[in-house]
């Protein structure tokens, strides 16, 4: 195992930026059950979509243009805003009759959108694999070299973070959709539409996840199948977090991604089982994760 | 992909699925949308009676992106074999695709329902070893031929084996043991002392890794294996274990990494600067990948493969291959190695079948044990105690060529590594005890 | 007098009535790949039955199912496994394989459960879905026991069984049997301690009835009834592998009894010959098979709510309410 304070320095960063990118994937997911209740299985699927979207909307330009790093970030808002659209239009003529409906028929629901969603991106996309390339040099750093983009991964799930926490906090719409959390009722009597608030939030958690799909093109190949591998570490991190929790979620995805990374140096073959062990300790000691509130329970 | 193109008309209907809609609306759409759905999954065949093959490929999944191209370029080569009339000049051969859905079950399943419903005499798959082993039961129970090329656990051949299986290409083992003479090589000129070893945890990653450390030891027994690591199937942040073996510094390493992850690999390993600091040699590259990946493949590392065109462009049937597949798919596309092997085990049935001088089972089975094919890396024979195909494994450094748009194995120091001489057990006495026994 | 006799037994009765004349009669049907599906469907209908001990009866979800279903499977497979190579496969080896994997998959459950009945709602749900997907990974990487994701091949039913319509009615015989057993269960004074359970935890426990050990003792009833079903499983797909603990697997029998409607005894199995069916034959006529089966499902749940039997009960009009 290197000891060296440079290695541990470099693992240190590729933990964080694993923490980035399962926190940006499983945020709209936190978010979404926490608000609505409703788990929303088909999270991934639609984070898959983002990603092709970006990816056709980059490549266009890039085809037009020439290859520019610049064209990414048209490319992430196109997915963002396409996904932002599509959440509202499932929440509307789906997920709406799912309120009050048990929760198997809600993961039947969702379960059903994956393979929809699924095919629907074969049919368009065909069956290949896709990416984007831009060109990126290795940065040196601490005697070793590192992905510079893991950084900007690193910055966008800060930037992230912090959005979700000032939506939250200090915007009133942010604070209708915490006490919607707390009480259904109590909001809709204060005149306030539940139905908009609620497509509100499962628009903004698809968008966020797309938003992630797009941001991490770069650094690696999307195809088809790679949301059924994704989905279950999303559900682990929010559950270890706590649902409807984003700093639960944030949290979580901090202590799995450096396990992970660390764990790969001590105990090879584990690191998938160390984070089922703690998931499964959570839940046996603290059902409602670490930062879920005990009401949900 | 020929469904694909049918399927166009897919898109007006979708955009209406779209819209939020009434109940009723939904219902008829629905029943609409299911009907256009019904897509005629064979190519027919003539009045004679024809022969019924059942390809069984994943078309969903992470499996599906290799696939591709043997489902598009098979039907080239039955087209071609019904235009003198089919097997023997009178059996029209009749292709039936399914999806394997990467499930043994769904495999299994399928199989059997090729076996009983169409009638299917043989069976071309699969993509997944595990899948593979399942299908091998029902084709051993119901005496219907098999025909393996990208599934290539060496269980296929030695512990799962049965006398229906025929293998199109090297199996996993081999392609180990290939690659330890490839890296022996490169051991003794270069003095390398240690190395790591990163695979994907499951079977084939396993099996392959330890195969490469056993074969290894045993021809350069002076080398240190310092860390293994293992990554989960499907892994799509390999940066940790990027960073964890730039800091052991190792003199090189071997990777057991195929699929979409052997590209997410790649891809994060050179913007991390890996292939500077660390050689990795013997790393999984078919024709598929040189092809994908041709941008960002960093040159000058040293990959093997199966069935590359581009090192038999002298053998007619290859350039036939190619040919014929361009002729359908343009100039930019060629036949990856996983579509070679597939269109050789199809030519191989008919000239089992024309030896045999029926399209009997049984008698085309035997015709094919043992049997010397004209394939497209030259003649080449079943071993005939694990229907193990001798073929090679190619070594080559990637490098750019003017003849293609992607690059290719340096043909100059390509590295061939004949099957016979790598094959294990050696001994065919050894491989008989290491097939088990069925009821 | 009949007539009168028939009026008197409620729907799921009529249903299974009508659903064993059918698979009795399956044979019928020309060609042998009916009896496979049938066979599937009987085995998965056993499992979708035992999930539905947990859901239906006692009101929790169950996402990690399959790992019973799986562990029995499992069980079954070792125990042939070293027979056929011995090549001592009886009637003797095939039975003890089944018997054999009853207790080793209520031991799974008697563990998985013994966390998971402390926990209810969503917990309950994510819990065993978390200890399924353990159970699925144990499997998966212990290579020296299990073969790992390469599965167990080369299993086969002795002798007589071997023949697809023997096997097929050994499986309805043994799903019968089972399936009467578990509706003995549930109009037992257990079964109604449990849909006691199920509408009101607090009332039950201010009677006195220990929650937990009621629950428990459910769950693990239901996981030796999984672990049958995957006993069955094996040696009729001749091979095993991991994927039969998995997540996947574990919502084969939620979506079966959810179709067919869980407020119904026989639900779970009229949802396995729906769902089963369906992706047997669905490839025979489009390669778009996910789209398919997912806009089928989509319409199930949008338009069927409460599954296709709950759907028949108010159609016929009888007035009663749920046999559950």
């Amino acid at each position: 195992m290197p000891t060296d304070l440079g290695s541990l320095l470099v693992q240190l960063f590729s933990g964080l930026s694993r923490a980035m990118m399962l926190f940006l994937v499983s945020s709209g997911l936190s978010l979404i059950f926490g608000v609505m209740n409703i788990l929303n299985f088909a999270h991934a699927a639609l984070w898959l979509l983002g990603g092709y979207i970006t990816f056709s909307v980059y490549t266009a330009l890039v085809e037009h243009y020439g290859v520019s790093f610049v064209f990414l970030v048209p490319a992430v808002v196109a997915g963002t805003l396409a996904l932002f659209a599509i959440g509202l239009a499932i929440e509307r003529t789906l997920i709406r009759r799912m309120y009050g409906r048990e929760l198997p028929e809600q993961l039947l629901l969702t379960f059903a959108l994956i393979l929809i969603i699924g095919d629907l991106i074969r049919l368009f996309w065909g069956v290949q694999n896709r990416r984007i390339i831009l060109p990126i040099e290795p940065l040196p750093i601490l005697g070793t070299f590192m992905n510079p983009y893991l950084f900007v991964i690193m910055v966008i799930g800060l930037v992230v973070a912090g959005f979700l926490w000032w939506f939250l906090a200090r915007t009133r719409t942010g604070k209708i959709v915490r006490a919607a959390v707390y009480s259904r009722d109590m909001v809709s009597a204060l005149g306030i539409r539940i139905p908009i608030i609620y497509g509100l939030v499962y628009a903004m958690g698809v968008a966020i996840a797309a938003l992630s799909a797009g941001v991490f093109l770069p650094i690696m190949p999307i195809g088809l199948g790679l949301d059924m591998d994704l989905i279950v570490q999303c559900f682990a991190v929010v559950v270890i977090g706590g649902f409807g929790s984003i700093v639960g979620t944030f949290v979580a995805s901090l202590l799995v991604g450096i396990v992970y990374s660390f764990s790969i140096l001590i105990w090879p073959g584990g690191a998938l089982a160390i984070i089922f062990i703690i998931l499964v300790a959570v839940l046996i000691w603290r059902p409602w994760g670490l930062f879920g509130t005990e009401m949900r329970f | 992909m020929e469904n694909y193109e049918k399927s166009h008309g897919w898109d007006g209907l979708v955009k209406i699925l779209e819209r939020s809609m009434g109940r009723r609306d939904f219902i008829v759409t629905s029943a609409a949308a299911g009907l256009l759905a019904l897509t005629p999954r064979f190519v027919r065949g003539a009045t004679n009676e024809p022969y019924r093959i059942g390809v069984l490929l994943p078309s969903t999944g992470a499996g599906a992106n290799y696939s591709e191209r043997p489902i598009k370029g098979l039907p080239l080569i039955a087209a071609e074999i019904n235009k003198r009339g089919g097997l023997l000049g009178k059996h029209p051969i009749e292709l039936i695709f399914r999806d394997t859905q990467t499930k043994p079950d769904v495999g299994a399943r399928e199989a059997r329902s090729l076996i009983l419903n169409e009638k299917v005499k043989t069976v071309i798959g699969s993509w997944s070893s595990a899948v593979a082993m399942a299908i091998q039961e029902i084709v051993h129970e119901y005496k219907v031929l098999h025909l393996a090329a990208t599934s290539n656990s060496s269980k296929i051949v030695n512990e799962n084996y049965t006398p229906y299986t025929f293998m199109f290409g090297p199996n996993s083992q081999m392609q180990s043991s290939a690659t330890v003479v490839a890296v022996s090589r490169m051991i003794k000129e270069k003095g390398w002392k240690n190395y790591v070893t990163l695979g994907l945890d499951y079977e084939w990653g396993r099996d392959a890794q330890r195969v490469f450390v056993e074969e290894l030891a045993k021809v350069s027994p002076e080398i240190e294996l310092k860390k293994e690591l293992w990554a989960k199937l499907g892994e799509t942040d390999f940066t940790s274990y990027i960073t964890a073996i730039m800091g052991l510094k190792p003199d090189f390493v071997f990777g057991a990494i195929a699929g979409r992850d052997n590209e997410t690999f790649l891809q994060q390993a050179k913007a991390a600067g890996f292939f500077q600091r660390v050689v990795y040699p013997g790393v999984f590259l078919p024709v598929t990948e040189l092809m994908q990946q041709r941008k960002t493949l960093p040159r000058g590392i040293v990959g093997i493969n199966r069935c590359p065109f581009f090192a038999h462009m002298d053998q007619p049937l290859m350039k036939k291959y190619v040919d014929l597949y361009q002729a359908q798919f343009g100039k930019e596309d060629y036949p990856d190695d996983f579509a070679c092997m597939y269109f050789d085990s199809l030519n191989g049935l008919d000239q089992a079948v024309t030896k045999a001088g029926t399209v009997e089972t049984e008698a085309v089975r035997k015709a094919m044990t043992g049997a010397t094919l004209d394939t497209c890396r030259g003649k080449l024979t079943f071993r005939d105690c694990n229907n193990q195909l001798d073929c090679a494994s190619y070594l080559g450094e990637v490098v750019d060529v003017p003849e293609y748009p992607f690059p290719i194995f340096d043909l100059k120091t390509l590295i061939v590594v004949e099957g016979r001489d790598i094959w294990l057990p050696a001994d065919c006495e050894d491989v008989r005890k290491l097939q088990k026994k069925r009821a | 007098m009949i007539n009168g006799l028939y009026r008197k037994l409620d729907l799921s009765i009529r249903v299974l009535l009508v659903l064993a004349i059918l698979f009795l009669l399956l044979p019928l049907l020309p060609g042998r790949f009916p009896l496979v599906v049938g066979t599937e469907i009987l085995i998965l209908g056993l499992l979708a039955l035992s999930f539905n001990m947990i859901y239906g009866y006692m009101g929790q979800i169950s996402f990690g199912h399959a790992a019973f279903f799986g562990l029995g499977a499992y069980t079954s497979a070792l125990i042939l496994r070293p027979l056929i190579e011995a090549g001592q496969l009886g009637y003797l080896g095939f039975f003890l394989a089944l018997a054999a994997a009853v207790p080793i998959s209520a031991l799974g459950a008697l563990i998985v459960g013994f966390f998971c009945v402390r926990l209810t709602g969503i917990y309950f749900a994510i819990l065993s879905l978390a200890f399924g997907e353990l159970l699925f990974y144990i499997v998966f990487s212990w290579y020296s026991f299990t073969k790992g994701d390469d599965g167990i091949q080369g299993l086969m039913p002795p002798f007589v069984f071997k023949s697809g319509v023997i096997y097929y009615y050994f499986t309805f015989a043994v799903v019968g049997i089972t399936a009467l057993l578990l509706r003995k269960i549930s109009r037992s004074p257990f079964g109604y301690t449990l849909r006691m359970l199920r509408d009101n935890q607090n009332r039950t426990a201010f009677l006195g009835i220990d929650i937990r050990r009621v629950m428990l003792l459910n769950f693990v009833i239901a996981g030796a009834f999984a672990g049958l079903a995957g006993a069955l499983w094996g040696p009729f797909q001749r091979s095993v592998s991991p994927a039969l603990l998995g997540w996947h697997q574990s919502g084969v029998p939620v979506f079966m009894t959810l179709i067919g409607g869980a407020a119904h005894f026989a639900g779970p199995l009229v949802g396995s010959i729906i769902y089963t069916a369906l992706n047997a034959y669905v490839t025979q006529f489009t390669s778009y098979w996910p789209l398919t089966i997912g806009l089928i499902i989509l319409c199930v749940v949008l338009f069927l709510p409460g599954g296709l039997l709950s759907v028949i009960d108010i159609w016929v009009h009888r007035g009663r309410k749920a046999d559950t």
